[in-house]
């Protein structure tokens, strides 16, 4: 579902050029739970971007269901998104001015799909919150929020959920629902997640884990693919 | 669809108040403006056209070809004729039979074709408005000519062989200021009875006007008909031949209210700029969120550019309706000036207007930012830290700029105007920038410096410098672009009430004789009559110009010259300059001289191609007098005071049979002195022409009026943009305040800071804006409106005045808010 093959990040800054990631190789398959961990700077969101096609590698390929996003222009890998990906953020991402509905149906609106309002409406039931359709993000509580994030996230029925930090900004209660909620709506929609976290017991629900330091991989119980012969071998754990 | 339910939402959500207000002023602006020059220039050329009895004259010394008359009336024009000769009227045929030299006009049936004849049952009583003329075989008499000749209504009087009955007394009539040569008090009677008198013969002196009425396309297009088929002794007279006036009050009103109406736009488009920027910064990260979710560039700008056209759509649909609204309340403010019993009809071209304006408003400063909404990084999401990469500020000022442009040219079809206010508002941007940065860089303090309002005020400017710089850019503009409407619009008025200023003499007294100088003087002082001096005249024809032929000289020349000077002229003899002329060219002869030399007038010289030096011969009574010409003159012929085309030195022309002429002025309230000044001097011609003067004070208090109006309008423009200025800042401004309150500053502290940071920035840009007002009014004045520049000490005060408080206010107004919204929500959002 998502290979990434030698993939390197490099930021120009006043002090040189920096890389945040290099020689990362992963493969994640349809179905897998992954979680991507690591100390604050260690590179994870900046991996998750660019798995997820919100920005582009300085050398690498990225494959997603098959397709090499690195070779797609932006409007491209936002037409991918559309049909492949969901996200949930650390810090919500809702839009403030429409209301918890509304931001729900937002995605469904923006890729034409008809019947956004009944898909909205069926997905906020599913996180409990079929009492809160008119509220605006502001007249939530920081768990509800999410809980809308995730409705939005799975409304779109992606194939791939990408989710940064879903708890970060959750107290440990909150956070714990709302970890349960992403997992048993992953496992009804069957969707690929990755996950950053620095959470182990987060990492620790998920199937498998990568730890990147310094923009390394430093550790992963996922079968690799190499540069040098491509070829992908898969490792039970 | 989508966009659709984004666009309500932002809406609800208080998103987009500013730049829709912003807009719908722009496009209610332009409307109300357009609407309303428009309104006010048809209704006021109708009601001048009262001056002439018609829309158009033909003025004319013959009859004129038949056909003409039968082309205008197959154009569907409506006319009337106008017969004018001076006459003796009689009682009868006695020995003893009151006779009176009068000024007759025959008229058809259809005269007055504009405007109403004032007139009355009895002499000097109650006066009614009538539209009709006399029928045939009556007489209506000037009021004045009824005690002279012991008249009464009902008797008859002979006009030449005609017996004809004093059927009413004409107090006025329209056009009598258009028919300045006619001497004697007025006889008006059909032009059907003329055949009856059998004064006019070939060669007599008969004044022919044909009036037409009609519309104006129509009117024009006669005009070009005629145009070279006329003789130089005939003329096509419109509103500006024939009052000038009015027609250069209404050009120059024009040009202002344009003026206005494109820096209200330029406002309006400076507040859309800045609220769409806004706007387009608050979306940023919508943008990215939505793009995360798949939209594409090409999505999210179709969203927006058809939100941004749906919005200017329902803006122009309510603006129009508001600039309509507008235009009513100011005829209404007006209807105690407009005369006109029709108010003249809406065109659709203001509306027009208005929506074009919208459309090239919203591209030019709204699209820019909205553009750059597009180049959004979905990453955004995951890294709040990356940079806005967006379109570049020089082309976004530079659209604006161009939009302006765009629309200025297209108000005033004047490039001139248009490349100047451009070139006066960015040296402002450029000098006010400079001097904004400069002032508020101050030794930098460290930290907030929270312990007293002042100090946090203070510190919040410094830190805040280049914000700020071009915050006080923009509030300077707006309040600059206020005080130099203010300047221009009291020069306008002042020099318009200057043209005819209290006290302008009314009345011009004609044919005095030598006798009764003495004593017309004596009545006059002892009435109290401000007159000015008396002076002789003696009728003398040109006839020679260094010995040729006049004839000859003008054909070498200009040839229409011939018909100006080939007649009998007014020639008069001064020891002094006449006070209001103004010497061009030589000098004025010493008191005492009288050297054989004349004094000519600037414009007729030029036009005869004459200079000092240059010798002319003139033929008074059977004697010839050669001269030369040693100063030239610039007069204003509409000064209602005694000219003079040529002025000798005293000696010259004193053995001829000369009469006198002044001219005075008489309150309305003390007009029954002409009584008495008739009885006494029966022989004297008075030339009513305080109808027409106070005709002209009310077109001119009327577009002073609408001048303050719009003005009105200017400053709401003006307001959104410092309320838009200020919206801008906001966002930052909420966090600061909400940290500062969570770490125990108290609202009056926070309030304080803000209410002096404004007030400051309001002080500074008030000084900065008087500056280049200043410097504008003087490059408008010396260059565009052909006025003198006179330095305004008071906007040096009232500038800086006006923009701490009205900044001041704007800012703590809008920022309340900021300590009124509980620290934790602002927190929760940031």
């Amino acid at each position: 579902m998502i290979i990434a093959k030698n993939l390197e990040k490099n930021v120009d800054t006043s002090e040189g050029q920096l890389c945040i990631l290099k020689g990362i190789d992963l493969e994640i398959k349809h179905g897998e739970t992954v979680a991507i961990v690591g100390s604050s700077g260690s590179g994870k969101s900046t991996l998750l971007g660019l798995l997820a096609g919100l920005d582009v590698p300085s050398h690498g390929a990225i494959f997603l269901d098959g397709e090499d996003i690195t070779l797609l222009t932006e409007d491209e890998r936002a037409e991918v998104r559309a049909r492949l990906v969901g996200f949930v953020f650390q810090s919500f991402q809702l839009l403030p001015s429409l209301t918890a509905l509304e931001n729900v149906m937002l995605p469904a609106e923006l890729n034409g799909v008809s019947g956004a309002r009944a898909l909205a409406e069926k997905y906020l039931g599913r996180v409990g919150l079929d009492h809160r359709f008119n509220h605006y993000p502001r007249q939530l509580s920081g768990g509800e929020q999410q809980r809308v994030a995730l409705a939005r996230a799975f409304a779109s029925q992606p194939k791939i959920l990408f989710a940064d930090e879903p708890t970060g900004n959750l107290d440990s209660t909150t956070g714990s629902h709302i970890i349960d909620l992403l997992f048993d709506l992953n496992r009804e929609e069957g969707a690929t997640l990755v996950l950053v976290t620095h959470e182990q017991r987060l990492a620790d629900r998920c199937q498998h884990s990568i730890k990147l330091d310094a923009g390394e991989i430093v550790a992963d119980d996922l079968k690799s693919v190499t540069a040098a012969d491509s070829s992908i071998t898969k490792d039970d754990q | 669809m989508f966009g659709l339910r984004l666009l309500w939402r932002d809406w609800r959500g208080g998103e987009l108040g500013i730049l829709a207000s912003a807009i719908v002023i722009a496009v209610a602006i332009v409307t109300g403006i357009s609407l309303f020059a428009e309104r006010l220039q048809q209704g006021i050329v109708a009601q001048s056209n009262n001056f002439l009895a018609a829309d158009r004259v033909l003025q004319a010394s013959a009859p004129v070809n038949p056909e003409w008359l039968a082309h205008a009336q197959s154009m569907g024009l409506q006319q009337a004729q106008i017969l004018g000769f001076p006459t003796m009227v009689y009682t009868g045929n006695d020995v003893d039979a009151a006779m009176q030299f009068t000024s007759v006009k025959a008229v058809s049936d259809s005269y007055p074709l504009r405007g109403e004849l004032n007139v009355s049952t009895e002499a000097f009583g109650a006066v009614t408005q009538s539209t009709d003329s006399p029928s045939p075989g009556e007489v209506w008499l000037d009021p004045r000519l009824l005690p002279l000749m012991d008249l009464e209504v009902g008797n008859t009087v002979f006009v030449g062989e005609a017996e004809l009955t004093v059927s009413q007394i004409i107090v006025t009539e329209p056009d009598a200021g258009g028919s300045f040569y006619g001497l004697g008090p007025r006889v008006l009677m059909n032009i059907s009875d003329i055949p009856a008198t059998n004064i006019v013969q070939p060669g007599s002196r008969v004044s022919y006007r044909y009036l037409f009425a009609g519309e104006t396309l129509e009117l024009d297009n006669y005009g070009k008909w005629l145009e070279d088929k006329l003789l130089p002794s005939q003329k096509w007279l419109g509103l500006a031949d024939v009052q000038p006036q009015i027609s250069r009050s209404l050009e120059r009103a024009e040009q202002f209210l344009l003026l206005a109406g494109a820096l209200g736009v330029g406002l309006a488009g400076i507040a859309i700029a800045l609220a769409a920027r806004r706007y387009s910064e608050r979306h940023y990260d919508y943008v990215a969120m939505m793009k995360s979710l798949g939209a594409t560039s090409i999505r999210i700008m179709t969203i927006y550019s058809s939100n941004l056209l749906l919005l200017a759509v329902i803006a122009t649909i309510v603006g129009s309706g508001l600039g309509w609204l507008i235009q009513e309340v100011f005829i209404n403010v007006l209807q105690d000036y407009f005369e006109v019993t029709e108010v003249p009809s809406i065109s659709l071209r203001p509306f027009v207007v208005g929506a074009v304006t919208a459309l090239v408003c919203l591209t030019s400063f709204a699209l820019p930012p909205l553009i750059s909404l597009q180049g959004a990084s979905p990453l955004r999401v995951l890294r709040r830290d990356l940079d806005r990469s967006g379109v570049s500020s020089a082309f976004t000022y530079g659209t604006g700029v161009l939009g302006i442009a765009v629309l200025m040219y297209w108000y005033s079809g004047n490039l001139v105007l248009t490349l100047a206010v451009l070139a006066g508002v960015g040296m402002t941007f450029a000098i006010v920038g400079v001097l904004a940065w400069y002032l508020l860089q101050g030794s930098a303090k460290v930290g907030m410096q929270a312990g007293s309002s002042w100090r946090l005020a203070l510190a919040s400017m410094r830190r805040r410098g280049f914000q700020n710089a071009v915050q006080a850019v923009i509030f300077s503009l707006a309040i600059m672009l206020l005080l130099l409407l203010a300047l221009v619009r009291s020069s306008l008025i002042e020099e318009w009430q200057i043209q005819l200023p209290e006290g302008t003499p009314n009345h011009f007294l004609v044919n005095i004789a030598k006798r009764d100088v003495t004593a017309v003087e004596k009545l006059l002082s002892d009435n109290k009559m401000s007159g000015e001096p008396i002076y002789p005249m003696v009728r003398g024809r040109l006839v020679t110009v260094n010995q040729e032929a006049i004839k000859t000289w003008s054909e070498k020349t200009d040839p229409t010259v011939e018909g100006s000077v080939d007649r009998e002229m007014s020639l008069t003899w001064s020891d002094v300059k006449p006070e209001d002329n103004l010497i061009t060219d030589g000098k004025w002869w010493s008191v005492g001289s009288s050297a054989a030399e004349v004094s000519i007038e600037a414009e007729l010289a030029n036009r005869m191609e004459v200079g000092l030096g240059d010798n002319l011969s003139f033929l008074v009574g059977s004697e010839s007098l050669n001269v030369t010409i040693t100063s030239i003159r610039e007069l204003d012929w509409e000064s209602m005071k005694p000219n003079f085309y040529m002025i000798f030195p005293p000696g010259l022309l004193e053995q001829y049979p000369a009469t006198y002429m002044t001219s005075f002025h008489l309150p309305s309230a003390e007009k029954r002195f002409l009584n008495q000044f008739i009885k006494r001097f029966p022989t004297i011609t008075v030339i009513e022409m305080d109808a027409v003067i106070n005709q002209i004070r009310s077109i001119i208090n009327q577009i002073s009026s609408a001048v303050e109006l719009v003005l009105g309008l200017i400053i709401i423009s003006g307001l959104l943009v410092l309320v838009a200025s200020v919206q801008a800042s906001l966002d930052s401004r909420f966090q600061e305040s909400a940290i500062l309150r969570t770490l125990g500053a108290k609202r009056q502290l926070v309030l304080g800071s803000l209410a002096i940071e404004f007030s400051a920035l309001g002080l500074l840009a008030g000084f900065l804006a008087a500056f280049s007002a200043e410097l504008s009014v003087f490059g408008l004045q010396e260059y565009l409106l052909d006025m003198d520049y006179v330095p305004h000490p008071w906007v040096w005060v009232v500038g800086p005045i006006v923009g701490a408080v009205l900044i001041g206010t704007a800012g703590y107004v809008t920022c309340r808010k900021v300590v009124n919204t509980p620290p934790v929500e602002v927190l929760r959002d940031l």
